[in-house]
């Protein structure tokens, strides 16, 4: 054979392997094997595969000076290193078998070279923590298959003049041709691998990114759904409230209570922690709140009692900071619990005066048995009451600078003409202004409670 | 032990705060002083670190101080009510010194 036309041939054959390496290696078994799934089925398929492939390469042998180099054993190598042990050896028998019926004196000692470069290679496998070896380690395990396949043929056949004449022929072409078609596999394998890799990745990424979109979603409707609806008409007063909620929920709420013949709970709250947790915990203050508050003019009582239940039921530290009062709209008055929440400011309209509403109470949940002292203040005709929370005051603008409580007291004192409403609509847009392109980190909670003339 | 947070203790680094706090109670620490000088902002997340790691150390036989409050953060402990609850020093050598005498 001139060496032209030598080497179109083994062109040919590489052209075929490779063609062979990206069918098989696109086969859902294979990927499947891959992601470590060893299943009886996936196994028998891949023997059927690689078997089908060793045969291929006894009968595709290419004839160089009169002795065939084949690439017999990749096939089951590739088996085994992919597949392990079984798969190996059952690619390895097929290929094995089928060289065996086809005689010849080097027959014993090719075919079981064969099978025993298919155990190998699953042997591989298995010392590789039931991996993949990499293309390096591929190409080198194969170049030591094949030079064993050589020592048997060796060792085996005679008579032994005439092995070694083989050997001498096929050792280089065999060990060149077999290393080349597995470097064209392990090259294909680990591209394979990278990819699955990147992709599933890739997937879990996403998944995780959907159920975090899901729970800032359920957090949000949570919180909303117990916000209430309407605003109570209150004789001789105008009320109004808002509540933003931030893109990641912060347990923020306010709620109007029907305490007993025309008394009014006001509450306004902030939970400690985000998103699902702070939005079922605000949900379990309110209720206890609620509960605790309706028929029960005191709001030190109630507001003890919502405490203890609270705190029995708070586990890791949650807290909730909150103010609450019932106003009598008969007396003008506003006997209130400030239980650890950021003070509501009182503008007197007369005087310009600030009186903010602390008690000193400890925000609930803290403590069992916690005292929430209570107080008093009567509210005037004129007199501006702001309730907010500190999703409000902490709003930061450029350069970290917050909205803070100055800027809220003037942005009331220059709107207290307003009716509550537009004032509720008039401060939360100053803050959302002042934030500007900023994200908003926490819910914006206002309350509005003006005096106005009775009747 | 002592611990020393920076920078503003809002909800993505109480988090880290908490795993601190968490890890070193698990290491066996039951006596912590906080030296907050080095953090301007605490949110209501931070808040609540602080008060699970006193509970937890509270209820191990331990207790965790604060020394060295900025007022703002003074400001925001005081309103939530949290300077009844916890034990707070000018600085973390009076803190620690209230641990050696047994307090």
């Amino acid at each position: 054979m001139a060496a032209g036309t030598l080497l179109l041939t083994l062109i040919d054959k590489i052209c075929v392997i490779m063609v062979a390496a990206y069918l098989i290696t696109r086969t859902r078994r294979f990927c499947e094997v891959l992601d470590g799934r060893l299943t009886r089925e996936n196994q028998a398929a891949l023997i059927l595969i690689f078997g089908g492939f060793s045969v291929f390469g006894t009968v595709s042998g290419v004839e160089i000076f009169g002795v065939i180099a084949n690439v017999r054993d990749l096939g089951p190598m590739i088996g085994g290193l992919v597949g392990g042990p079984v798969v190996g050896l059952g690619a390895g028998l097929i290929g094995g078998v089928h060289r065996y019926l086809l005689g010849g004196f080097t027959g014993p000692a090719c075919s079981l070279a064969t099978v025993l470069a298919g155990f190998l290679g699953g042997a591989v496998y298995l010392l590789n923590r039931r991996r993949f070896v990499g293309v390096g380690g591929a190409v080198i395990f194969s170049a030591f298959a094949v030079s064993l396949h050589m020592l048997l043929v060796l060792l085996i056949s005679q008579p032994y003049e005439e092995a070694v004449m083989v050997v001498r022929e096929t050792a280089v072409p065999m060990i060149a041709s077999n290393t080349f078609g597995m470097l064209v596999f392990a090259f294909m394998i680990s591209n394979l691998m990278k990819e699955r890799k990147t992709a599933s990745e890739r997937d879990e990424y996403l998944d995780e990114l959907e159920k975090k979109r899901m729970e800032l979603s359920i957090a949000r409707e949570i919180q909303e759904s117990f916000l209430p609806e309407t605003v109570p008409e209150v004789e001789g007063f105008d009320l109004a409230a808002k509540s933003i909620p931030a893109k990641e929920v912060g347990g923020d709420f306010y709620d109007f209570v029907p305490v007993s013949e025309g008394r009014i709970g006001l509450v306004i709250a902030d939970v400690s922690g985000k998103s699902v947790p702070a939005a079922l915990f605000m949900v379990l203050s309110r209720a206890i709140l609620r509960a605790t508050a309706t028929g029960n003019p005191g709001p030190s009582e109630a507001a003890r009692r919502a405490n203890d239940l609270i705190a029995a039921d708070a586990k890791s530290g949650m807290f909730v900071t909150l103010f609450y009062g019932v106003l009598d709209p008969g007396s003008r008055t506003l006997r209130y619990v400030n239980a650890g929440h950021n003070p509501p400011a009182v503008l007197d309209g007369v005087t310009g005066e600030i009186t903010l509403l602390r008690t000193g109470g400890l925000a609930m949940g803290v403590m069992e048995g916690a005292d929430m002292e209570e107080r008093e203040i009567v509210l005037c005709e004129e007199d501006t009451v702001i309730f907010y929370t500190d999703g409000v005051i902490e709003a930061t603008g450029e350069g970290l600078e917050q909205f803070g409580i100055e800027r809220l007291l003037k942005v009331t004192r220059d709107n207290s003409h307003l009716p509550a409403a537009d004032l509720v609509r008039k401060i939360a847009g100053e803050v959302v202004a002042f934030s500007g392109d900023r994200p908003q980190f926490d819910d914006i909670t206002l309350m509005v409670l003006k005096g106005r003339r009775s009747g | 032990m002592i611990v020393l947070p920076t920078g503003r203790l809002d909800a993505p680094s109480s988090e880290e705060l908490k795993a601190d706090m968490e890890r070193l109670i698990g290491e066996g620490w039951r006596k912590i002083v906080a030296n907050l000088e080095g953090v301007d902002y605490i949110s209501s997340s931070g808040l609540r670190v602080m008060l699970s790691a006193l509970k937890k150390l509270r209820s191990l036989g331990g207790d965790l101080k604060l020394a060295s409050l900025r007022p703002y953060v003074r400001e925001t402990f005081e309103i939530a009510g949290f300077t009844q609850l916890f034990k707070i020093y000018d600085g973390e050598e009076e803190a620690a010194d209230d641990f050696r005498r047994g307090g």
